[in-house]
């Protein structure tokens, strides 16, 4: 799961608030945590900003920086490789389990996952995955 | 013994001008003063002393009137019919200088000259045949058009750029077209869907509308649920069991 995608799971579950409104309230620059949430790319840079978030939503800040490691377009090239070469990709979801497949398709919010056996396709959002393999090589 | 206030303001070197500004007093009424057509005031006469470090007594408070001035002798009269008087010639045209010699080429365009015939194997000799002179004679502007000559005759010859093929990877992280349609195919075909959300809870039944951040089924008693995204983790076709997960 990307800095992005945490942060958006993050203010779901913290009363969904508007964005305008928690800059204000943690006291970052207007825009911050739009751009932080809508990159594909790493984003979060300034350990200041990720410490002020992260206590605004109570959470460790190696949390936050845990998740800006694993930033979209780093799954996306996970997922075009594994694709394009049919291989198996494996995934770590955030809900503690594993998925093993080969990747049929992909997009900006989900990818559909073969998990073989006869399963049906599987569509895993992408907000979901934790870790995978490549992640953390840069 | 006083003196007139123009030969006090003459001895001590200021102008009129000067004076008027350091003392305050208007240059019209300084120069009624020195021409003697006024008298001047006592106050007047403090602020003049004052100006020009006199003292009050040293200024005739009325100047003596100024000798007219010399007059110009009368023009004589020109009689009718006669020639007017020749003006005095103006001077002979200068011959025209001749133009600056100009200036020799620098070392510099030299040095970038031969380093371009190098390219065709013409060392300084033949350069010079070609030129015309020897290099030390060329002017800076004959200089520079012989180096543009080579400059072109490289590019002429450089073989022309190959078009590379750069093709860029698809990468769909930009839209959402492929979830989309797995699901209107699903919505078509009325197929059951199993949801896995992050709570834990699971739901099941047929997609009945979405959009990019909510899918809405219909739970087999009719129900119908709106899940968010956000909180789903993973669906599938109703019946199938997570096989491939560890």
């Amino acid at each position: 799961m990307s800095l992005g995608d945490e942060l958006r799971y993050l203010r779901a579950f913290h009363d969904n608030g508007n964005l305008q409104q928690i800059e204000g309230e943690i006291g970052l620059k207007p825009g911050t945590l739009l751009c932080m949430e809508q990159r594909y790319r790493r984003v979060g840079e300034d350990d200041e900003v990720l410490a002020k978030i992260a206590a605004y939503y109570d959470v460790p800040l190696e949390t936050l920086q845990y998740h800006r490691e694993r930033y979209r377009k780093a799954l996306s090239a996970y997922l075009h490789q594994a694709m394009e070469s049919e291989t198996t990709a494996r995934f770590e979801l955030r809900t503690g389990e594993s998925l093993v497949g080969k990747v049929r398709w992909w997009d900006l919010g989900a990818f559909g996952l073969e998990l073989g056996g006869g399963e049906p396709l599987t569509v895993v959002q992408r907000h979901a995955v934790l870790d995978w393999p490549t992640a953390n090589v840069r | 013994m006083p003196e007139d206030l123009r030969k006090v303001r003459n001895r001590k070197g200021m102008s009129v001008n000067q004076l008027a500004s350091k003392s305050g007093i208007s240059i019209a009424t300084l120069i009624q003063y020195e021409k003697g057509e006024q008298r001047i005031s006592p106050v007047d006469l403090r602020r003049l002393a004052k100006a020009l470090y006199v003292n009050e007594w040293d200024i005739n408070p009325r100047s003596s009137p100024l000798p007219p001035p010399p007059s110009r002798p009368p023009r004589e009269e020109r009689p009718a019919g006669a020639p007017r008087p020749s003006r005095p010639q103006k001077k002979p045209p200068q011959e025209k200088k001749p133009p600056p010699k100009p200036p020799p080429a620098r070392d510099t365009q030299i040095a970038h000259l031969l380093t371009l015939v190098a390219h065709f194997g013409i060392d300084q000799a033949a350069l010079e045949a070609e030129v015309g002179k020897p290099l030390g004679e060329l002017t800076r502007k004959e200089a520079r058009f012989w180096n543009g000559h080579f400059m072109r005759r490289i590019a002429e010859e450089r073989p022309p750029k190959q078009a590379i093929d750069r093709r860029r990877a698809y990468l769909p992280e930009g839209v959402d077209g492929f979830e989309l349609a797995y699901l209107q195919e699903q919505q078509e075909a009325g197929a059951a869907l199993h949801f896995t959300l992050f709570d834990g809870r699971t739901f099941e039944g047929a997609v009945v509308g979405f959009s990019p951040y909510q899918i809405t089924i219909r739970e087999a008693g009719g129900d119908e649920i709106t899940l968010n995204k956000l909180a789903i983790v993973y669906y599938r076709k109703a019946g199938g069991v997570a096989g491939g997960v560890e």
